[in-house]
């Protein structure tokens, strides 16, 4: 299989599981907020958290650097060309804003009632990563299709 | 505002029996990339309007034109 065949499958890929790492993610953020964010002091809490923040960790870095860390620089680099690289700068600004906007109802909200800095931060991140995540998933879902 | 970046990059690319995928490996991007071109989805940089343009043995100007 050719560099341009085993770039277009992991575009594909990526294309497709996008949606479902996005499931996923918020899946997690609804447990740790089912759980109550008070009982955040016991082993399994802190190992819940961590599970979270390295989940985090490593969608902000695949979305930063393009993923497919498995594949040689040339699949990698065809695989991140110039319309996905623009549909993530767009889905970055995306993600920017709805963590502001998080920002914003937070602080509203903490005028009113108490609001853990954990449980703050934790909420922008989620806004803010899955935001990116979906808007970057509509658009490299709408260029694949053929028009 | 309201201007377009148009082209007659599948007219082209059908007079030369090319596929998308075709074209896309002749310049180094994905079929997606020449699809969203195509479609005026994406508005390609300067380089990758070249290169097309030398892919397709046209000039830039006659592939691409501002549509307004």
């Amino acid at each position: 299989m050719s560099d341009a065949e085993k770039a277009e499958r992991l575009s594909q890929r990526r294309t497709r599981m996008l949606p479902v790492l996005t499931l996923l993610f918020l899946f997690q953020q609804a447990t740790y907020f089912n759980r109550g964010a008070e009982s955040g002091d016991r082993t399994v809490d802190h190992v819940h958290i961590a599970a979270w923040l390295v989940l985090s960790i490593v969608i902000l870095v695949a979305l930063a650097n393009g993923g497919g860390w498995f594949y040689s620089r040339e699949v990698r680099r065809l695989a991140n060309d110039e319309a996905t690289r623009a549909h993530r700068d767009s889905s970055f600004r995306a993600g920017f804003l709805a963590s502001m906007a998080a920002c914003v109802v937070l602080y509203s909200v903490s005028l009113f009632e108490p609001l853990g800095g954990r449980d703050a931060i934790h909420m922008v991140m989620t806004a803010g990563i899955a935001v990116t995540l979906l808007w970057f998933a509509f658009l490299e879902r709408r260029a694949s299709r053929d028009g | 505002m309201g201007e377009l970046l148009a082209n007659r990059l599948k007219e082209r690319r059908a007079e030369l029996g090319l596929t998308q995928a075709e074209l896309a490996e002749r310049v180094g991007v994905t079929r997606k990339t020449v699809n969203t071109v195509e479609n005026r989805v994406f508005t390609p940089s300067t380089l990758l309007a070249l290169k097309l343009a030398e892919a397709l043995d046209v000039t830039v100007e006659h592939l691409f034109w501002i549509d307004e």
